[in-house]
């Protein structure tokens, strides 16, 4: 994003705005610290300029730099995946899709969630370390695809270490007995790592929403717990008839 | 959105906090499903919810868009989000959405033992939970929790600690009232599912904490 300087008048309404923190006064102006900024228009968006002076970079779209924007911006459909969004469906129609099977879990790993974001360089500690625990398939629609240049080392593509994300969603398929050593993976990178993520385990339900005993004896295992809330997906949704033969 | 099982806040609070997705599913019940989510958000904005959207347009419930021009906009594949404040509005809701059966998957975030009441009530089978294990790494460097009740209504992280502080300091300065800062919060959540109700409680709740200084 930029704020352009003929146009600014200086009044600084647009600074609260910034999930990144990245507009400050220069010389009684408002300005985007281009290197701090996530592209994902929110100063734009909330339509608190009084002068019309915030804009999209030119370059906003322009690779490498487009990344910030599709996995930052929430409004903006990603190149590769054509969602809005950082990460694919997960488990919000695997009634329809079954995704995750019986005896399977997803997990997300939300980086740079909540609020703070993540360098590329950051994001490649955790890629690198769930190659080395044997992930090397990424979900097939999640734009983290996009980004891994050796899915059996985790390496990201070197032109993209530069740029940083406000979040993006990592998904993975596992049979249950692998959750322990993910989670153990995920726990030890957690050290490693300059800013935040969070965990996701997506698991199919026994009758009456009760969650797999196995599942949930490995969470605490490993050492983790579940928050009080959680996503549930209700079961109402079904594939068209032509789609399911 | 796959960050809604992460809301933070008091159980009492997330007691009054519940949202709803309507997703149709790509290659599966995607094409075709135009009618069927527009039937859908129709009756949703009957449901007295606190916020919605519809993701065709992505203006919430509070941005003066007209509700015909919102409906308007769904297409094939638009998904709808939004948020009620309690369990019996959730509850009736979604009794009208199993009559309608569209055979769109509907997910629900909240509070895992009420929305298993809810679900035996409602006479529902849930297929797939999505569990928070919490957040990893350096923790030291978020926002604290207090301000994280509020930002982490809007999953996209696009509801700025920032502006919650400028918030509060705007109705410590009595230039906006609590119902009036939480509008200004819900602006920026571009899926609409940041609650403003629950927010005003909890701009009731922390304002008189916070000091001048401290913002």
């Amino acid at each position: 994003m930029l704020i352009r300087k003929d146009i600014c008048v200086g009044c600084g309404r647009c600074h609260p705005y910034c999930p990144a923190e990245a507009i400050s006064f220069e010389e009684l102006k408002s300005a985007v610290d281009q290197e701090k900024c996530y592209e994902c228009g929110t100063c734009l968006r909330s339509q608190i300029c009084p002068v019309e002076a915030i804009e999209e970079s030119p370059n906003v779209y322009e690779y490498p730099r487009a990344l910030r924007k599709y996995f930052s911006d929430p409004n903006a459909p990603h190149a590769l995946t054509g969602i809005a969004g950082r990460g694919t469906e997960e488990s919000k129609t695997n009634d329809v899709t079954n995704r995750v099977g019986p005896g399977q879990v997803g997990i997300a790993i939300e980086v740079g969630r909540p609020t703070i974001g993540m360098d590329l360089t950051d994001v490649q500690k955790i890629t690198r370390a769930m190659a080395k625990a044997g992930i090397t398939a990424i979900e097939p629609e999640n734009p983290f695809n996009d980004m891994i240049q050796d899915p059996k080392t985790g390496d990201l593509k070197p032109e993209l270490m530069s740029e940083r994300v406000l979040s993006a969603i990592m998904e993975i398929k596992v049979e249950r007995s692998r959750l322990g050593h993910i989670l153990r993976t995920l726990k030890e990178v957690a050290r490693e790592v300059e800013s935040v993520f969070c965990v996701d385990v997506i698991t199919r339900l026994e009758p009456g929403l009760t969650i797999p005993a196995e599942v949930i004896r490995t969470i605490e295992a490993e050492g983790f717990t579940w928050r009080p809330n959680a996503k549930n997906n209700l079961g109402l949704g079904r594939a068209d008839k032509r789609k399911s033969v | 959105m796959t960050h809604s099982l992460h809301r933070e806040g008091t159980i009492d609070s997330l007691e009054k906090d519940y949202a709803l997705f309507i997703y149709p599913a790509r290659g599966f019940n995607y094409e075709g499903s135009e009618p069927k989510l527009r039937r859908l958000a129709e009756l949703l904005y009957t449901q007295s919810p606190a916020n919605m959207i519809v993701s065709s347009l992505r203006r919430n419930l509070y941005s003066g868009v007209p509700r015909e021009e919102i409906l308007a906009s769904i297409k094939d594949g638009a998904k709808i989000y939004c948020v009620f404040n309690s369990r019996e509005q959730l509850k009736k809701a979604l009794i009208r959405v199993k009559e309608m059966d569209e055979g769109i998957s509907v997910m629900v975030s909240g509070l895992i033992d009420r929305v298993r009441e809810i679900a035996s009530e409602v006479g529902l089978n849930p297929h797939t939970i999505n569990l928070s294990l919490g957040i990893q790494g350096r923790t030291d460097r978020i926002p604290p929790s207090d301000i994280r009740q509020f930002t982490t209504m809007c999953g996209h992280g696009m509801v700025s600690p920032k502006l919650v502080r400028d918030v509060i300091r705007r109705i410590k300065a009595g230039k906006l009232d609590f119902w009036e800062g939480s509008i200004v919060l819900a602006g920026p959540c571009s899926c609409g599912i940041y609650n403003p109700a629950r927010s005003q409680e909890l701009l009731k709740d922390l304002v008189p904490l916070y000091t001048v200084n401290r913002l």
